[in-house]
Parts: C-alpha cells; sequence; structure tokens
C-alpha cells in the first residue's frame, strides 16, 4: 500500500498513457466496429423503413372505414371479405397450431425422454424448414381432395395451422425447457405431484414465451400465401362455413397485382391489402414486446 | 451440546445399509445412520463425498436423477419409504426439503409460503394460520408482514432462502432437509439462517448437509463424516471436533484434507 502511493513510482506508472502498439491497434478496432455496427444497422433498417412507406403511401391517400366494410367487386370496391377470411382462417389455424405445437411441445419438454425430444426436435425443424408451398401442396393432396373438403376456409385453415404448428412447438418446447431445473426440484421437493408442477409453477414461468411464439406464429401465418393459394380461392364475400371458400388478404395482394396489367385499380387494392397486413404483423409483434418485457419484469432474478 | 443416548422410539429417520450406485460408480456405500426427534445432526464432507446424495436419499429426490440405483432402506417412522406402496409425493411433504440456492416461484411472498399447503385441499384460515406461523418459525414475519403480497424474487438472497424455509415448514414436516442452505449467502444472511435452524431443532429434526465444518460447530448437536460414499464416524458435535477417532475426520475438521 505505502509503495503505491509514493511519488516516484506514479510518476514512472503513468496510467494514462499506453505504449504497446498491440493495444493501441485494438484500441482503433474497437472504435471502428463502434462506428461500423450502426451503420450497418441503418442499412438494414433503411429498406423496411421504405416498403412501410411505399405501401402506406399508396394505401393510405384512399383508405378509409369504405375499404374494411365493402366487399370486393372485380378490381373495386372494399376488403371486407378478404379481411373476415384472413381472421377467420387465422383464428381456426392459431387452434389447429396450438392443438399439435402446443401439446407437441409440452410432451417434448417435459414427458418425452431425452432422445426422443430430439428426435422430435429435429422434425418439428425439418418441418419448419420446408417451403410453405409444399405444405400448400400436402394440403391440397390432403385436406381438398383426400378428405373431400375442397377449396374452402377448413382445408385452408388445416393447412396454415400445419404451417404454424413447428413454430409454436419450438416455443412452448424452449419456454417449458427453460424452466430452471432447481425450481422444478423445489417445487417437486414441496411434495407437488408433477401436474401440479406443471399448472402451478412451470407454465406461469413459461407461459410469456409460449404466447410471445404463437403471436409470432400468428405475424407470419397471416402473411403467407403459398399455404392458401391450392387450398382456398379469392372469393368476393365471406365465408359462409367451414365448407364454404374463403378469401384472404395476401390472395388478394397476389390476385390483384396479376391482373393489375389490365386493371390499374386492382393493384391498388393489393396495397391496401398490404397496408393492412403490415398493420396486423406489426401490431402482432408490438403485442409480443409487450408481453415480453412485462414477463421480464415479474421474472427478474429467476433465471440466475 | 451433548447427545443424549437415543432411545429406540425416538428415532424417527432411521438409514440402513443404504448405497447407491450411478451405472459402475458407487456414490453412498453402505451407510447406516439414525437421526433422533430434536437433533441437529450436520453431514459434513469434502467434494463429492455422496452428501448431497445422501440427504436426496431421504426423501427420494434422487429419483428424479435419471440413472441412479439405491439399495438399502430408509425408515420414517418405522416405515420403509422405498417400499413398493409408498408415494414419494406424501414422503416428501413429511420430510421438506431446502437448497443450495433460494428456490422462491415467481409469485406473491404469501403464496409461496402457502404453495405446499395448497397443493391439497387446505382451508383459507388454515393457509393464513399456517403461513404465519411458518414465516414466524422461519424468522421471517418481522421483516415481511406488512408486504405479503410482495414478488417474493424482489426479496434478498437470505430472506429468499429463509422464506423456502418458511414454505417447507408450513406443510408441518417432521423432517427438514437442509442441503449447503447457506452457500450461496453472505455472512449476515447466513447468520439469520443459522439462528433460525437452531430455534428450530426444538420441535423438528435437522439433517444439515454443509462443507463448512465451522457452520457445523457451530449449531449442530452431531456430526456424522462423510467420505468417498462411506460414512467414517458420527458422533456428538463436541466429540468429533476435539477427539476424532479417525484420522480422516481429524484432517478433515482442522483443514489439512488433501
Amino acid at each position: 500500500m505505502a509503495v503505491s502511493t509514493s511519488p516516484s513510482v506514479a510518476a514512472v506508472d503513468d496510467l494514462t498513457r499506453d505504449r504497446s502498439g498491440h493495444v493501441r491497434r485494438r484500441t482503433a478496432l474497437d472504435r471502428a466496429i463502434g462506428w461500423l455496427l450502426p451503420l450497418l444497422f441503418l442499412v438494414a433498417i433503411i429498406p423496411i423503413l421504405d416498403l412501410v412507406y411505399y405501401v402506406s403511401s399508396q394505401a393510405l391517400p384512399t383508405f378509409t372505414l369504405h375499404v374494411l366494410t365493402t366487399n370486393p367487386s372485380g378490381a373495386t370496391g372494399g376488403l371486407y371479405a378478404p379481411l373476415v377470411g384472413s381472421l377467420a382462417i387465422l383464428s381456426l389455424a392459431t387452434g389447429v397450431a396450438l392443438a399439435f405445437g402446443f401439446l407437441g411441445g409440452l410432451a417434448t419438454a417435459e414427458y418425452v425422454s431425452d432422445s426422443a425430444a430430439g428426435w422430435i426436435r429435429v422434425t418439428a425443424n425439418v418441418m419448419a424448414g420446408t417451403p410453405a408451398i409444399v405444405i400448400g401442396l400436402f394440403g391440397y393432396i390432403a385436406f381438398v381432395t383426400y378428405f373431400g373438403w375442397g377449396l374452402s376456409l377448413a382445408a385452408a385453415s388445416v393447412t396454415l395451422g400445419v404451417f404454424m404448428t413447428p413454430y409454436v412447438f419450438r416455443a412452448t418446447d424452449l419456454a417449458y425447457a427453460s424452466v430452471p431445473p432447481h425450481i422444478r426440484e423445489a417445487a417437486l421437493g414441496s411434495g407437488a405431484r408433477p401436474l401440479q408442477y406443471l399448472l402451478k409453477v412451470a407454465s406461469p414461468i413459461a407461459f410469456p414465451q409460449v404466447l410471445s411464439g404463437v403471436f409470432l406464429a400468428m405475424a407470419i401465418g397471416v402473411g403467407e400465401t403459398a399455404p392458401l393459394v391450392l387450398t382456398t380461392t379469392p372469393v368476393e364475400v365471406p365465408p359462409l362455413g367451414l365448407g364454404s371458400p374463403a378469401s384472404a388478404l395476401p390472395l388478394y395482394i397476389w390476385t390483384g397485382y396479376q391482373s393489375g396489367y389490365i386493371l390499374p385499380s386492382a393493384i391498388h387494392l393489393a396495397f391496401e391489402a398490404s397496408f393492412l397486413l403490415l398493420v396486423i404483423v406489426v401490431g402482432l409483434n408490438v403485442l409480443v414486446r409487450i408481453i415480453a418485457a412485462r414477463s421480464r419484469r415479474r421474472l427478474e432474478g429467476l433465471f440466475q | 451440546m451433548s447427545e443424549a443416548p437415543p432411545s429406540l422410539s425416538d428415532v424417527v429417520v432411521s438409514v440402513a445399509d443404504l448405497s447407491v450406485r450411478a451405472r459402475e460408480r458407487t456414490i453412498l456405500d453402505h451407510v447406516s445412520l439414525d437421526f433422533s426427534a430434536r437433533s441437529l445432526t450436520a453431514v459434513v464432507g469434502p467434494s463429492g463425498c455422496g452428501k448431497t446424495t445422501f440427504i436426496r436419499t431421504l426423501n427420494r429426490m434422487t429419483e428424479l436423477t435419471p440413472g441412479l440405483s439405491v439399495e438399502g432402506s430408509v425408515f420414517y417412522l418405522g416405515q420403509d419409504i422405498y417400499g413398493a406402496s409408498v408415494n414419494p409425493v406424501v414422503v416428501r411433504r413429511r420430510m421438506g426439503m431446502v437448497f443450495q440456492r433460494p428456490t422462491v416461484f415467481p409469485m406473491s411472498v404469501f403464496e409461496n409460503a402457502a404453495f405446499g399447503l395448497r397443493l391439497v385441499r387446505t382451508e383459507e384460515d388454515e393457509v393464513d394460520r399456517a403461513v404465519t406461523e411458518a414465516l414466524q418459525r422461519a424468522g421471517l414475519w418481522e421483516e415481511v408482514k406488512d408486504e405479503l403480497d410482495r414478488p417474493a424474487l424482489s426479496l434478498s438472497g437470505g430472506q429468499q432462502q429463509r422464506l423456502c424455509i418458511a414454505r417447507a415448514l408450513a406443510v408441518r414436516p417432521r423432517v427438514l432437509l437442509l442441503d449447503e442452505p447457506t452457500s450461496a449467502l453472505d455472512p449476515g444472511a447466513t447468520q439469520r439462517v443459522e439462528a433460525t435452524l437452531q430455534r428450530l431443532k426444538d420441535d423438528i429434526v435437522l439433517i444439515l448437509v454443509t462443507h463448512n465444518v465451522g457452520q457445523a460447530a457451530r449449531i449442530s448437536d452431531r456430526i456424522a463424516f462423510l467420505h468417498s460414499g462411506r460414512l467414517v464416524e458420527v458422533g456428538a458435535t463436541v466429540e468429533i471436533l476435539e477427539r476424532p477417532r479417525e484420522k480422516l475426520t481429524e484432517q478433515f475438521i482442522t483443514g489439512r484434507y488433501e
């Protein structure tokens, strides 16, 4: 202690100067990367902002409540039918994805042996990587033709549900597997039966993450076109039941753009549909952020 | 601090010829040991001696670790807890457990303490009564009585650990198993947990695993020394500390253990 306060040593050991070029180079690199990262972030975000701006600028000038309340009619009218169709397909598909994805994820995280869980996860990853159009083709073969449901709300919903299942599965599996093992031991050590542990301890911890996963799966699913093009068709009225075809916003973008060569107003309808989709997707993502922030506050200190 | 001669009727937990193996490796090797009412036994030994596994066999927590095989018997008031018809869930309610790190659940202080009570049908009045009593016995009541709705995760580490003790006590177990309960706590919090344990031993059987000889000296009546899965020596704390019979014990308690 006495040595470090002596003036002669302090003079020799100047802490403000770095004499080694090695350290100087690293400091320079560190600064350069510190500038580069925000720059790269800008490069990434500019196209997104441009996209949002362009879609909004095309859709908003004529966007009135009329768009939400009138059915389309040829290349004119509103988007009532595809909006209702999209929401109907999305709700039913979410139900399907929850039934398989949630229960599958729960079983994989909690009940299945480690080796079986590994195989199930690989399968789910392959499924998540399967191109959407292949899922659409599967839906066409299985539900439209084999089960004979035709081009219908049911066929589109179940097909989209199959597409969304791996996302919900993965979120559920991760959420339950990330409950700290010492919490599990403490619950079982208090005399909780496995089901009680699952309901009273694990689920409140895992639930926000599962919910985030479900909303993200919905955000991905609502914009998917490929699973729908082969399983339903863009009609101009809302679906009357499970057996009748349901229109959907992405389908309108798709067909509106295709017929836009002849009818410019169809392109306009496509932009309005795009804008609606963007609003839904952004809304779902904001919801996910809110859930994450709130659960972080509630669970702070648990995952140490 | 000297041990009263245990009469047969006083024995609450009796470990008889207990061995635990993980595949080829022997973790516990023919351990036999009795625990009497109103006593605090410290199970000490170097890392890897099997002391944690030992107390986990006492309420069948070992079953949660795949690949362990348990032989021998553990009698709780004369019943073998490894008997065919015994329900491990019931065993764990009679013998509570507190772990190395605080394990509070993300709910309020009150709900944490009430956790075990709510696992079975309990009248709300009885829940209130038992939670209050448990928090008092755990020495936490004065600090939390005005904010029972506060999230338990916002308590300090030492308070969380005493809440875990309260959670275990709320179901009124006969035995409390403590697996190095102060190893994650600072000295002040450790002292408060130790004071709590000293009060508790008037009511229930405490079995404390610790690597800390000083802690065993401060609060235990009896020390059991485990080494390489074998029970080397057991006796009154004073006896073990002052006149250990075995060379290994002496080396361990004097800190000259290699």
